[in-house]
């Protein structure tokens, strides 16, 4: 069995990797195997740092041939070093999984030996997993760069989704701060899958065969290089729309390395967090990057980006409740996804005034500068004194009902909304 | 003003719809210990099977999915969970067409409120519930949810564990769902003796450390966790019980 010792060292390395998502997979649990997969996700802790777990997230191994500048793990870093087998992670899966811990395993690893040989050794563990345990729930693999396409296919089809970390948002910081990896090393493995899931998806592969039921994600760290948001937006919008990733994760930068290519202080977390926003923005409201930020740019600090969008485009509002189309309520500060097709159900059997609004939870402290209903209007009158109103909100309490980003509630209507 | 007091049961409550329907102070409830104030009386509703039929024919006649919605809501720990489905129940027949989606009427939202507290802590019972195993292979799960949400929660785990032996408790409804690897079986039960397996305590000492290795300290945010596992659920789980 897997010792406490080796345990905390592969769960800290493995730490940093962002993703924590079980979601977008439909494995059913087959011929008396054990598990299967919820499509929306669930979430089974929430540690002090407000993240959930989901997944088992561990590291194969932390000993690393490799010397990336940020990475704890790297070569030259003087740290405890383990390894595990194959057999003893499909133990502790297993174990953890039947007393309902977690949803499935996250599993990653350093690049020990050369980049196929651990490869190998994760498909194998993976392999096993489905196999021999017959464990059917969720898994989610990291790919590692240079390893052969053939080991890669392997694993995608096995697992529910895969991962490469694109680690910096230009190919330059990418060449200073992990000089062993390049652009195409990343970008390669991820065409491969995105050209595989295209496959299966036109030739109608059975579910069960499908590669990656899942899709892919990646995760870039923000803040030890010198990106703009906009530059880093723009990368995200194209990850979304050309690789057809399913997620883009942040990780605002923390120095756990000393090092004299990195800045010696954190990034901050509500830079990280105004990036989500805009992802949201990206990919469930509408939005293009172009009308977020500049290529230079960096998001507001002041707003959240929506609300600097809508301060800049004053002249578009304020719309009519009872009339506006579904795209536009979108666009309106304090109607999320989910008020916004609420109203467009309501209001096919009554005209809304602000009362119902106020019923439906629709945030109208701040929602009242850009909407009418029925003709009538409660907001600000000019721009400084709707920008002075919308500052207050954010100082008081806005914090809470942002970082909300995810609740969990029926499934069809989180599709729609973007919280899976 | 008259309350029609039901066993809690939905056929019960069915019957009540039906008895109350033309009774326009009429309240329908569960509780127990009503304070029945000057004008008011009290009229215990016994399940009449046939009553209820009617009353459930007559709403998928127009809605068959609310059915479904109020078997959901009579499972609130609310106390007004019978009226604000019987209030539904009104709209729809009077309506004679589905209401949900209607959010300009409050009765709707009450509606749509209640069920979203039910529905969502079954979701995070589908995370939070803990099982540890005894020494005979099977595994056991106290809990204690707001809703009555046992036998709903059941046959997540039964599809998932196929073969494996588990019993869900809620202690304190005093209600357990048991699994024997084919069948699920509600039963009332009071308490539990359990003799744990020679490797339960390894496991849990395992995953307690996992939790405490994930955890990034300098990113603290414990508000959020509170709002997202809220404290009244931490009894049960052993990553926030430290020994």
């Amino acid at each position: 069995m897997l010792d406490a010792e080796r345990l905390e060292i592969l769960t800290e390395s493995a730490k940093y990797d962002v993703s924590c998502s079980s979601s977008g997979s439909k494995r059913v649990n087959r011929d008396g195997g054990i598990g299967n997969a919820s499509v929306g996700g669930i979430c089974h802790s929430f540690t002090p740092d407000g993240r959930c777990i989901s997944l088992l997230k561990l590291l194969l191994s932390n000993d690393c041939i490799y010397d990336c500048e940020y990475c704890p793990n790297r070569a030259s870093a003087d740290v405890r070093r383990a390894t595990v087998t194959p057999e003893e992670v499909c133990e502790l899966t297993i174990n953890f999984y039947k007393r309902n811990y977690i949803e499935g395993l996250f599993l990653s690893s350093a690049v020990f030996g050369n980049p196929n040989k651990t490869m190998e050794l994760l498909v194998r563990t993976v392999e096993l997993l489905r196999k021999e345990y017959n464990f059917n729930g969720y898994i989610h693999l990291k790919g590692i760069p240079y390893a052969d396409e053939a080991l890669c296919m392997r694993a995608a089809k096995l697992v529910d989704r895969m991962s490469y970390n694109i680690e910096l948002p230009s190919e330059k910081s990418l060449k200073l701060l992990a000089p062993q990896k390049t652009k195409e090393s990343l970008l390669a493995p991820m065409k491969t899958l995105r050209d595989a899931a295209i496959y299966d998806r036109e030739n109608r592969v059975k579910r069960a065969e499908r590669a990656i039921p899942a899709g892919q994600t990646t995760q870039m760290i923000i803040g030890a290089s010198p990106e703009s948001d906009g530059a880093i937006l723009k990368l995200t919008q194209a990850l979304y729309r050309q690789m057809g990733l399913k997620r883009v994760y942040y990780s605002s930068y923390i120095p756990v390395v000393k090092s004299t290519k990195l800045p010696d202080k954190a990034a901050g977390l509500l830079r990280e967090h105004r990036l989500y926003q805009a992802d949201w923005l990206l990919r469930f409201y509408g939005f293009d990057v172009e009308e977020l930020c500049g290529e230079g740019e960096n998001l507001s600090a002041e707003y959240d980006p929506k609300c600097a969008w809508a301060l800049k485009n004053l002249h578009l509002f304020p719309i009519e409740i009872n009339r506006a189309p579904l795209d536009m309520l979108l666009r309106v500060p304090g109607i999320g996804a989910r008020s916004a097709y609420r109203i467009m159900e309501a209001r096919k059997f009554a005209r809304l005034d602000f009362e119902n609004l106020k019923k439906m939870r629709i945030i109208l402290k701040r929602a009242k500068h850009f909407i009418t209903c029925n003709g009538k209007f409660y907001g600000a009158d000019g721009e400084s004194t709707i920008r002075a109103s919308l500052m207050l909100c954010e100082k008081n309490g806005g914090e809470n009902e942002q970082l909300s980003l995810f609740s969990t509630t029926d499934e069809g209507m989180r599709a729609l909304t973007g919280e899976l | 003003m008259t309350f029609y007091v039901t066993d809690g049961g939905e056929e019960s409550f069915y019957t009540a719809v039906f008895e109350c329907y033309n009774d326009s102070g009429g309240i329908i409830t569960s509780k127990k210990d009503l304070q029945l104030e000057l004008d008011s009386s009290a009229r215990k509703v016994a399940p009449d099977t046939e009553k209820a039929m009617r009353v459930r024919k007559k709403i998928a006649q127009y809605d068959s999915a609310a059915l479904n919605d109020i078997m959901l809501a009579l499972r609130s720990c609310e106390e007004n969970r019978e009226q604000v489905a019987f209030e539904y129940i009104k709209l729809i027949i009077k309506h004679r067409r589905p209401v949900r989606g209607r959010s300009n009427i409050p009765a709707v939202l009450a509606m749509e409120d209640i069920l979203h507290r039910v529905t969502h802590e079954l979701h995070r019972f589908k995370g939070f519930l803990r099982f540890m195993e005894n020494d005979r292979g099977v595994l056991y799960a106290p809990y204690s949810p707001d809703n009555d949400i046992t036998d709903l929660l059941a046959p997540h785990f039964a599809e998932r564990l196929r073969n494996q032996k588990f019993v869900i408790h809620d202690v304190k409804r005093k209600i357990a769902a048991l699994y024997d690897g084919r069948e699920i079986v509600i039963c009332f039960a009071d308490g539990a003796d359990i003799y744990l397996s020679e490797y339960e305590q390894a496991f849990e000492e395992l995953w307690k450390l996992y939790y405490k290795s994930v955890n990034i300290e300098e990113r603290r945010h414990e508000r959020q966790m509170k709002g997202y596992m809220p404290v009244r659920y931490w009894k049960f789980l052993p990553e926030t019980n430290p020994d």
